[in-house]
């Protein structure tokens, strides 16, 4: 009977808003049990029986956290005092135990999500191979039903025991506390990937619920509805067309609904954010940001810096530095600097990391041609960037131009934007083959002749649905800006008096209300993050 | 402060000034190919091991900080 | 204090929100009933264009009702004034508000229920959002900024439009169904009517009841929707509460559908030629109710006649 498929349900608003009276009302001891329930009772409600995969996980990263843990006290215990030789000797010893239990602990948890989620790519692709070999034999392609936020969740329990094998944190003996971090509702389906360190104390501890952070947090929340329902749902028109059937589209239309979909993309993911975000801060806790004005980035590598921001730094302090230092890359990395100089010395064993993070990336996404095509996409365009970069600094500065300045960044930005778009759509279209056409279409199908005749207004979004897309976006464009300045614009709204900030509260839900694509006629997007 | 710590510092980036600097992370004069190179260097000048634990902007943001790290790592081991 | 001052300021913004809604929802509402008034189904809608008091029977259910029930083909055998109020998909938390909506200006004497939605999934998240949607219609014509004119804010709505064919829609293709008459080989078993759908059916016999009018089920021919067991539960529905219920698809000597030529596509719709059979028999029952008059020659309803005459030059236009 209740079931949620997408935080913009009025089942989630319901769970919310229990949740938050619930909260408000009761004594902190019970606070943190009233997160956790609401947790469980929100992933049930997605995925059901499969609670038992989110409940293993939990109760095995706590073992093994703990396991690691004895094992660093006898380690400190016995080389207390002991010279400085024989102490090395013994903490290899322990070393070598505690890399065991880790290697164990990763097949353990990423092996259950591999197996979930890539079994029927990997047997599918295993199968061609063998018919391309002219062998009978086929292997069978299971498929399985995957938990909810199965990406999301592995990522932080591997985190977590990461962090305590680098003793960075301690083990921790709570199993409430561990429980919460792994399962906060809010961030369960589409992130942000916390760190133990983040959020774990914060939920455990369900701080006093305050009247400021309830309503910035809905001012948040609000903000998202507004990107989800008025900007995604409405582009959906369009989308779920062009990327249907590409063949039946020339080229301008299959450009824009290029640079549609990553905005699309962008409202729903970012728009979720908010209201994720916006959520956990009625209860006082703070999650860390998934984006910031990803549209600003000169680079790529920048983008990436601003776009899903805690999936790439779990990459990189998980992936790219450990694979970066570890000894056969830094020795690679001494000789290659002497030979090759400061700039392409550390540039292999940066590549060979970088490789490695963004296939994984392009992976984690999905089990699909298309994912890994657009993680190599990124990373060949990251890696020319490098390649390229102090050939750029020396001609730039043999024609004198300053590449801080202004016109130079707004080009360096338009061209980052077009990259990212051609990106997406290959993201977006689970055909490679039909990726490359419309790709190919682009430019050699290139007209505007429907826009002539006015049929562009008959693909699914008319000259009405254009204009409130173009003005939310103008909207959006300029809180980036004031936001790129260092403005908080929500704290300097709740400043305001209260007139003002009724009146602003007001404009936002009747704009939801009125330019919101929902009702009849209207197909919402599924939440897209939610499926990886 | 150590003299081969900065020169290694401005053989990366000539163009910082690392002796008052606090933001190399936090404002990017450091990327990640600049990190690689720095812990090589550093490993191989100071003979001692970094480990990727210790790899967190806390201990690359200035080269005061860096050297705080060292002589640390250099104790411990 | 501070908490008083709190709860005073949500009072107070929900009351806002609440006054802000109401007068939108008066913006928003659509000032006509016609094709491009903003106003949803418009066809079935037209109901709202007729005269007060003017309606005998009422056809209502998805869209098997509005391709069954030929509301001028009614008129022209037994003088019988008739409006099909089928919508596409609809599930019987509409049906409850176009019950509504009718009784307020029409006192049908004759309830038809297709049956089909009877058995059409509904959430208590739908029954929410079309109560509230009754209270705040924003929600319901939020599209309409797109055709809106700023003259039209101010005026007062008037429904005058009327369907052509009374809520019919003409379909004349065919297309032969797969399955013959064996898709009503008899069972014991029987399909549940889910709680939900039971406790809307309850209320829409309590609305009939309340307003003298007579509720009736009807199955229409349709091998793609219906069988034995869905026959099954209506009936034990129509037991319960006391309604007559009419099954077409067991009536095969009486209703003679061709499932060769009087599909539309392949046995889920009738089309015309099957739903003259449909009306033809619901005539035959109707006047035996005894509960209607016939109003032909009655000057009041002349315009019934223009209606039938248009209809006619409809069908001749189409070779019929």
């Amino acid at each position: 009977m209740f079931s949620i498929t997408t935080y913009f349900s009025a089942e989630a608003l319901l769970l919310l808003l229990v949740t938050v009276v619930l909260y408000a009302c009761l004594p902190q001891k019970a606070r943190r049990y009233v997160l956790l329930l609401s947790s469980y009772i929100f992933f049930f409600s997605i995925s059901g029986k499969l609670l038992a995969f989110l409940l293993f996980s939990t109760l095995s990263v706590h073992h093994i956290g703990l396991w690691l843990s004895t094992v660093q006290n006898e380690c400190s215990i016995s080389t207390k005092g002991l010279e400085r030789d024989k102490r090395k000797a013994l903490n290899a010893v322990y070393q070598k135990k505690q890399r065991r239990i880790m290697t164990f602990a990763c097949i353990l948890h990423i092996g259950l999500l591999v197996l979930l989620k890539y079994t029927p790519f990997f047997s599918q692709n295993i199968n061609a191979l063998l018919g391309l070999l002219g062998l009978q034999f086929r292997i069978p392609v299971p498929k399985f039903l995957i938990p909810i936020g199965i990406s999301f969740y592995t990522l932080q329990a591997v985190a977590y025991l990461f962090d305590v094998y680098r003793k960075k944190i301690p083990a921790d003996k709570n199993l409430l506390r561990l429980a919460l971090f792994m399962s906060f509702f809010p961030q369960l389906m589409e992130g942000p990937i916390c760190r133990y360190s983040d959020t774990a104390e914060a939920l455990y501890e369900a701080p006093k619920m305050r009247y400021d952070n309830f309503v910035l947090g809905a001012q948040r929340i609000l903000f998202g509805v507004m990107k989800k329902l008025v900007i995604a749902d409405r582009l959906n028109l369009l989308i779920q067309n062009v990327y249907g059937e590409p063949t039946k589209y020339d080229g301008f239309v299959i450009a824009l609904s290029a640079v549609g979909y990553t905005f699309q993309l962008y409202a729903d993911f970012s728009g979720t954010m908010d209201l994720v975000i916006g959520a956990a801060q009625m209860f006082g806790i703070n999650l860390p940001e998934n984006f910031k004005r990803p549209f600003f980035s000169t680079t790529i590598s920048e983008f990436w810096k601003r776009w899903h921001i805690t999936l790439g730094t779990w990459f990189k302090d998980y992936i790219f530095f450990p694979v970066s230092m570890s000894k056969p890359m830094k020795k690679l990395t001494t000789k290659a600097r002497k030979k090759l100089g400061n700039h392409y010395g550390p540039l292999i064993a940066g590549s060979v990391s970088l490789f490695c993070v963004w296939f994984c990336n392009g992976l984690w996404h999905g089990a699909g041609w298309n994912y890994i095509f657009f993680g190599m996409y990124h990373f060949l365009l990251i890696l020319s960037g490098n390649i390229t970069e102090p050939v750029v600094v020396k001609i730039t500065q043999k024609l004198k131009i300053n590449r801080s300045a202004f016109p130079y960044r707004c080009v360096q930005i338009i061209r980052t934007f077009i990259l990212v778009c051609f990106g997406e759509m290959f993201f977006r279209q689970e055909s490679l083959k039909l990726g490359f056409k419309m790709f190919g279409k682009i430019f050699t199908d290139f007209t505007l002749k429907t826009l002539k005749d006015g049929s562009f207004f008959k693909f699914g979004l008319d000259r009405h649905d254009y204009l409130i897309i173009i003005v939310s976006a103008a909207l959006l464009f300029i809180i980036g800006i004031l936001q790129e300045k260092g403005i908080c614009i929500r704290s300097s709204i709740a400043k305001k008096n209260i007139a003002v900030q009724f009146a602003i509260f007001y404009a936002l839900i009747l704009f939801i209300i009125i330019f919101g694509a929902y009702g009849a006629g209207y197909v919402p997007l599924d939440p897209i993050y939610a499926g990886f | 402060m150590d003299e081969r710590l900065l020169e290694i510092l401005e053989d990366i980036n000539p163009e910082v000034d690392f002796e008052s600097c606090t933001t190399l992370i936090d404002d990017h004069l450091l990327d990640s190919l600049s990190i690689i190179s720095l812990v090589a260097e550093i490993e191989e000048e100071f003979d001692i091991t970094i480990p990727t634990v210790e790899i967190i902007p806390e201990n690359f943001n200035s080269a005061e900080k860096l050297w705080e790290m060292i002589t640390r790592l250099a104790e411990e081991d | 204090m501070i908490y008083i001052k709190r709860i005073f300021t949500v009072i107070m913004f929900t009351l806002g929100l609440a006054g802000l809604l109401i007068g939108s929802s008066y913006i928003f509402l659509p000032k006509s009933n016609g094709l491009n008034s903003g106003i949803e189904e418009f066809k079935a809608n037209g109901i709202l264009g007729e005269k007060e008091n003017s309606i005998d029977v009422l056809f209502i259910g998805d869209s098997e009702t509005y391709s069954a029930f030929i509301p001028l083909q009614l008129w022209q055998e037994k003088g019988y004034t008739s409006y099909n109020c089928g919508t596409s998909g609809q599930t019987l938390d509409y049906t409850e508000v176009m019950l509504e909506r009718t009784f307020e200006k029409q006192s049908p004497k004759v309830i038809v229920l297709e049956t089909n939605a009877i058995y059409r999934k509904f959430t208590v998240k739908n029954v929410l959002f079309t109560k509230v949607a009754d209270y705040f219609s924003v929600l319901r014509y939020h599209n309409r900024w797109k055709t809106m004119k700023l003259d039209e804010i101010n005026k007062p709505a008037e429904y005058t439009f009327t369907d052509e064919c009374k809520g019919y829609r003409l379909k004349t293709l065919a297309k032969p169904a797969v399955k013959d008459n064996s898709y009503m080989s008899p069972t014991d078993k029987i399909l549940p009517v889910e709680k939900i759908n039971r406790q809307s059916v309850e209320k829409i016999k309590k609305l009939c009841d309340e307003n003298g009018a007579k509720l009736i089920f009807v199955s229409t021919p349709s091998t793609k929707n219906w069988n034995y067991m869905r026959h099954n539960g209506i009936a034990a529905l129509a037991k319960d509460l006391e309604c007559e219920y009419i099954d077409l698809n067991l009536l095969t000597s009486e209703v003679p559908v061709d499932w060769k030529s009087d599909t539309v596509d392949k046995g889920d719709h009738m089309n015309y030629f099957g739903a003259k059979k449909v009306t033809s028999f619901l005539a035959e029952y109707l006047e035996n109710t005894a509960l209607l008059t016939d109003k032909r020659g009655n000057p009041d309803y002349e315009n019934w006649d223009k209606a039938l005459d248009a209809f006619n030059k409809m069908l001749s236009e189409q070779h019929i």
